[in-house]
């Protein structure tokens, strides 16, 4: 190597520091997502202006829908400590717990594409299996009778990621052992999920012979929430905050992970170093599912209750977009499903203060993305030099083997 | 005679590194400019600015006496200036026609394409300067060197007089090198001149008519072949005096580590590329096998690691049966294997190179912990390899991609010879590598050779075969022709084994 | 638990304070309205089909509007993406002190009941529905809702669609060509089954008036049973379960699947094979690409509802409980029959009559 060589690279590593194993630069990391959700807002806004909207009033009630209204937390805080009633205070806190709720199974969704984009695999199957762990999660919370709370929700929590997990693994195999692409298996089997579940609340897992819903869940299988009505935030938020970390750890501090990501990065070199690669397709397939299904089993216990027909909003394909914006990474993730989560909620005081469709938060999501799938833009846009581009994501493998 | 190209002063920063630093070169009508330099000396970006990819900060480029600024590869065309990369631009599933017109689409009547002109123009330039090839093949079912010539056939039709070519060498196997000097040849008569850029010397001194030398961005001067000599050339180039020939004992050749009995392998497409072969590699001895690239070297390395399945045939290590057993069986048996295609097999470029220092061994003692890697124990085993095998690199958390090709085979080497191994499999151990890089992975294999190990050596570069084998064994469409004492083996009789024909003064058949 | 109370309030509490550090806009108070007079104010509540829809939604609020340009109401309605909206949004009409919030569908039922208990101040409508079947078999009794007397601030607005139903069962098979006429529904459930009822029944009734033999396709009252094609959504499930009723006969189709039917209605305009009848809105009007091949529409008239119950605040006699629209307060109706005969038109009137007065049955 070469005298400038090395010093180009001695100054680019005061620039871009290591933060260990697993860790790429912060600055690398933040720099183009966040002027990404920026543009984005931007655009959003010139869109509002151009269709007749005032965008300073929308995103200031975004804001207030998501984040709350400072002063009235104030005011909530000081009625809380001086009369010890907290209604203000609950109500005051009220969008922001609400954001949290919206986020969480974001959240889970997002650690699922993550997990399978690290092993090269396009789980976009996640849609399919978020109902199948929602319906597993929900039958055992309502079919169960006089269970303990510590028996009966851990079983419904389990019950949902392993339905999850199954519904990700016929994928996973089906393309380990014939060498069919997930991307079209996932699809279909999304496809035979919605039907199930057709099915299933018209049949076997409806409440009344009237309404295609699910009975709700019992008490005990719920998860518990922090504050009183209307105020839904729950244990499932901290839950998710705990698969990411786990997804963290089993990523990049087990020898397991590391066999995923070498999968994902470059099978060749993982076949090379003996790594089993129909084993690591099948795993990993099983696990995007069952984060999938903790998304549903998540929103069924910890928000909804029951299940009925257009219980998802897609987030099994948002996920592939929060995977994408947080380069798959357990913090980007969680990050990213922050940002989906506020974006949303706040949605909901924007359309009713400012009147703008809901829709508007789909362009901005959208103009995002394409911002992150495509950050020449962004850089081209904000003129930023040759970024260095670390780790290219490996997002999916060619058809077949 | 004039001078058809004059670059004066150029110099070109990126942020932290001066690429080139004023640079002057002069290509005379007619005539073959080597430009050398190793990986990294600034070649490739000064290229880049002729051809207008980038801008110079300074300096001036003189066509026939004429400055010029170029600001694009639709600018260099215009000036004559032609470039054939090193990595082909051409789409695989269009014809050669198809491949040359492409971005000049001449039309009939302003709307159909005029394939049958481009196809007559071909023609015309392909019996002109001996590039013969069919317009109307496909690229993908072409060999690399016509696709190399379907290159110079779209710079030629684009009116280029002033051909860079990049790297001409690196992919083409000795015969295609032969042929592409003809070509060269024929281009010069035809009043063409030429940028001739490698880090090969023997090419250097066979073609050039001026050689200029390059390192760290910097011209460091120019000579003409006939006072040159390799050995010159290579300090020049690196900057110190190179060893060229591997200084090695005699070997101590004890009993047979690996032996392969009958082996038939097929390939992806499911050909029979190996085809019975038989050997076997002594301990401390380095058997190599010489050949052409593409005669079932490639699978029969992959059936001993385990990458791929044998048909039939015995593999043993150490009495040990390991036909068809998993890569991971064989590696646990003690081999090594330094594969041929580092970027694809050899290392995981977006991983840092402390996860490519343990990329086998990750789940052993002292790296895993049940499941837990052991941060730690990853950590000082990549420091102590880096300064072990003088990886150059700012650290050992930067991706492995970001280093150059000598460097990244270190960290092959550095990991592949850090753990008790009775046999190494090295294939094109230093393809594509500079002088210096080759000159250490020499030394480290003839190392490991003393220590005791068994080697195997594949390459397509019989030098390489001539300086570090004992034995040399030579495939030839998936046959072994014959095993030779290295001592005794000459290039000549070597090269016609290669091409499959048993030279009759040659030492009889063993 | 309580530590888990303690660390979220706290963490929350933290990132609040952030923010207003942070300065937010305080574009929250919403613009003080400074009017005198007492201005009413309606939200609805869409379901998962948006405002668009051309159906359910859009006809509830079509009422809303109609209260807004009449009687002087303020209107505004919140689109649902997915099944955690419905709260969320419900939710905000209250914190911003809506006098009637009316929630459009069924699936909103649990929702609307734990809004309506915990703001017993605020008025309610559900839209095709009624308490107090809000439980179910498997529901826990007071997790959700109570029963309908505890709901005294909700109006559950139903409609007897049976009655218009069999108008168009009757209409139907006056225009039959090849004497089979058929229906087929997204899911056999009580709010897509009774169009079917009474469209049965008026074939039926026809028959019996004019000794004729027209068959029903589809749907069998007695069995509870027909043709259903599972969804509300899929185009292409509409339009081959429509081909293969017109391929066994049928030349008058009545889908009742929401936005599915719409690919029936597809079917019979390209094949120039069959007539549609519309149901819930007109789709001469709300489909009007197809209106060459409507025969009539089934009305569910959710405006005329959505406006009385709205009339009803602003009269100050609001009263929980069931609305029920029928062709008598015009609940429900029938849209004009194309092509049809004075005689036609005259029967429609008479049986009309029969049904307001319950000379005629519409349902078992």
């Amino acid at each position: 190597m070469s005298k400038t060589a090395s010093s180009k690279e001695t100054k680019e590593k005061k620039e871009t520091a290591p933060t260990g194993i697993g860790g790429g630069s912060i600055r690398d990391a933040l720099l183009v997502p966040t002027l990404a959700v920026i543009t984005g807002l931007i655009i959003g806004g010139i869109v509002m202006l151009v269709s007749g909207s005032n965008p300073i009033q929308a995103y200031g009630a975004l804001f207030a829908g998501s984040f709350g209204s400072p002063s009235a937390i104030l005011s909530g805080l000081q009625a809380y400590f001086a009369t010890g009633d907290n209604t203000l205070l609950i109500k005051s806190i009220y969008p922001f717990t609400e954001s949290l709720v919206t986020a969480t199974p974001y959240i889970f969704a997002g650690l699922a594409a993550a997990i399978g984009f690290r092993a090269g695999l396009f789980n976009i199957g996640a849609e399919g299996q978020f109902f199948i762990g929602a319906l597993c999660s929900a039958f055992i919370g309502y079919s169960i009778k006089d269970l303990p709370m510590i028996i009966h929700l851990p079983l419904a929590l389990l019950g949902g990621a392993l339905g999850g997990a199954i519904w990700g693994m016929i994928p996973g195999y089906l393309k380990a052992r014939f060498g069919a692409h997930e991307v079209v298996n996932t699809i279909m089997m999304n496809w035979i999920a919605f039907r199930l579940s057709d099915w299933l609340l018209k049949g076997p897992m409806q409440a009344s012979n009237f309404r295609p819903v699910t009975p709700n869940v019992f008490a005990s299988a719920e998860l518990p929430r922090f504050f009183e009505a209307p105020l839904r935030f729950n244990l499932g938020f901290f839950l998710a905050l705990l698969a990411a970390y786990l997804v963290y750890w089993f990523l990049f501090k087990t020898t397991l992970g590391f066999e995923v990501r070498s999968v994902g990065a470059n099978p060749d070199a993982a076949k090379y170093a003996g790594m089993n690669i129909i084993k690591n397709f099948v795993l990993v397939m099983s696990l995007s599912g069952a984060l999938a299904g903790l998304a549903g089993t998540a929103q069924v216990l910890g928000v909804d209750h029951w299940v009925g027909q257009g219980f998802s909003a897609g987030y099994g394909f948002d996920a592939i977009a929060l995977a994408l914006l947080g380069k798959s990474h357990p913090v980007g993730v969680v990050l990213s499903a922050l940002l989906f989560g506020f974006l949303r909620s706040g949605a909901t005081n924007m359309q009713s203060v400012a009147g703008i469709p809901i829709d508007i938060i789909s362009i901005i999501q959208g103009l995002v993305i394409v911002f992150i799938a495509a950050p020449a833009i962004i850089r081209w846009f904000y003129r930023i030099k040759s970024l260095k581009i670390d780790e290219q994501t490996v997002l999916t493998r060619g058809w077949g083997k | 005679m004039a001078n058809v190209l004059e670059l004066q002063g150029i110099t070109k920063r990126f942020p932290g590194v001066l690429a080139n630093d004023k640079i002057d070169i002069t290509l005379r009508e007619g005539k073959i400019l080597a430009l050398l330099g190793e990986n990294g000396a600034g070649k490739s970006t000064l290229m880049n600015i002729l051809y207008g990819l980038y801008k110079p900060d300074e300096g001036k480029i003189f066509v026939r006496g004429k400055e010029v600024h170029i600001d694009g590869p639709n600018d260099a065309i215009a000036q004559g200036i032609g470039m054939v990369h090193q990595h082909f631009m051409l789409v695989p599933v269009m014809t050669v026609t198809e491949n040359v017109m492409l971005g000049i689409e001449p039309t009939k009547n302003g709307v159909f394409l005029d394939q049958e002109k481009v196809a007559k123009r071909i023609a015309e330039i392909s019996n002109q300067y001996g590039l013969e090839v069919d317009p109307a093949s496909y690229i993908k079912d072409l060999p690399v060197g016509i696709q190399q010539r379907v290159e110079i056939i779209k710079v030629l039709y684009r009116n280029a007089d002033i051909l860079i070519l990049d790297e001409p060498t690196a992919v083409l196997t000795p015969q295609e090198v032969e042929g592409l000097f003809k070509i060269i040849a024929t281009l010069i008569k035809a009043g063409k001149s030429i940028i001739f850029i490698t880090h090969k010397l023997k090419e250097v001194l066979a073609i050039a008519d001026d050689i200029s030398v390059l390192r760290l961005g910097r011209m460091v001067g120019s000579i003409e072949p006939n006072k040159a000599t390799p050995e010159k050339l290579a300090s020049m180039m690196v900057g110190r005096d190179v060893s060229l020939v591997v200084q090695k004992s005699a070997p101590k050749p004890k009993e047979a580590v690996l032996k392969v009995e009958n082996l038939f392998v097929r390939d992806e497409r499911e050909n029979l590329t190996v085809q019975g072969v038989s050997f076997e590699v002594r301990k401390g001895e380095v058997l190599g096998i010489a050949g052409v690239q593409g005669n079932g070297q490639t699978e029969l390395v992959y059936a001993l690691t385990g990458l791929s399945s044998a048909e039939s045939g015995t593999i043993e290590l150490n009495g040990k049966n390991l036909q068809n057993a998993t890569p991971r069986q064989i590696l646990e048996s003690g081999v090594s294997h330094i594969p041929e295609d580092r970027q694809r097999h050899g290392l995981i470029l977006s991983f840092p190179i402390h996860d490519n220092m343990m990329l086998c061994t990750y789940y052993q003692e002292p790296f895993a912990k049940g499941i837990s890697l052991q941060e730690k124990a990853i950590l000082s085993n990549a420091e102590a390899l880096v300064k072990q095998y003088d990886v150059r690199t700012p650290n050992i958390y930067v991706n492995a991609g970001t280093l150059s090709g000598g460097n990244q085979q270190k960290v092959i080497v550095a990991r592949e010879f850090s753990r008790p191994i009775e046999l190494l499999i090295a294939s094109q151990p230093t393809r594509g590598l500079d002088v210096g890089s080759i000159e250490y992975i020499h030394k480290q294999i003839i190392n490991k050779r003393d220590e005791g190990t068994g080697v195997l050596v594949v390459s397509s570069e019989l030098d390489e075969i001539l300086a570090l084998s004992d034995r040399i064994a030579v495939i030839y469409k998936g046959q072994i022709m014959d095993i030779l004492d290295a001592k005794k083996a000459s290039k000549e009789d070597l090269g016609l084994l290669m091409a499959g024909i048993h030279p009759s003064t040659s030492p009889k058949k063993k | 638990m309580k530590k888990l109370y303690f660390v979220s309030a706290l963490l929350i509490i933290a990132s609040m304070v952030l923010t207003a550090c942070g300065g937010g806009t305080p574009a929250t108070e919403a613009p003080v309205a400074t009017e005198p007079a007492m201005v009413y104010k309606v939200g609805m509540v869409t379901d998962l089909g948006g405002i668009d829809d051309k159906s359910f939604n859009a006809t509830a609020y079509a009422g809303v509007q109609q209260a807004i340009d009449e009687l002087g109401v303020s209107g505004k309605y919140l689109e649902s993406t997915q099944q955690s909206d419905y709260a969320k949004n419900i939710q905000q009409f209250v914190d911003e002190d809506t006098n009637l919030i009316v929630t459009v569908g069924f699936l909103l039922g649990v929702d609307t009941a734990v809004a309506a208990k915990a703001n017993p101040e605020t008025k309610f409508a559900i839209v095709d529905y009624s308490y107090p079947d809000c439980f179910g078999e498997g529901f826990v009794e007071g997790q959700t809702c109570g029963s309908a007397s505890e709901l005294p601030n909700v109006l559950g607005l139903t409609f007897d669609i049976d009655q218009a139903g069999f108008l168009a069962g009757y209409a139907a098979a006056a225009s039959s060509k090849t004497g089979k006429v058929a229906t087929w529904g997204g899911i056999n459930i009580p709010p897509v089954t009774s169009f079917m009822v009474g469209f049965e029944y008026g074939v039926n009734y026809y028959n019996t008036q004019k000794g004729a033999n027209v068959e029903v396709l589809g749907w069998d009252t007695a069995a509870s049973d027909g043709s259903f094609i599972g969804n509300f959504e899929s185009l292409d499930d509409g339009r081959s379960i429509t081909e293969s009723l017109v391929q066994e006969g049928a030349d008058v189709v009545m889908p009742v699947a929401g936005p599915a039917g719409l690919g029936g209605a597809a079917y019979c305009k390209e094949t120039a094979s069959c007539w549609v009848v519309g149901v819930d809105t007109d789709w001469t009007v709300s489909a009007s690409e197809y209106s060459d091949v409507v025969l009539t529409s089934v009305l569910k008239n959710m405006n005329v509802a959505v406006f009385e119950t709205a009339k009803s605040i602003v009269d100050g006699t609001f009263a929980g409980g069931v609305y029920s629209g029928t062709l008598a307060n015009n609940g429900v109706g029938l849209a004009p029959v194309a092509g049809a005969s004075d005689e036609l038109k005259a029967e429609l009137e008479t049986i009309k009559a029969g049904i307001i007065d319950g000379s005629i049955a519409t349902n078992p």
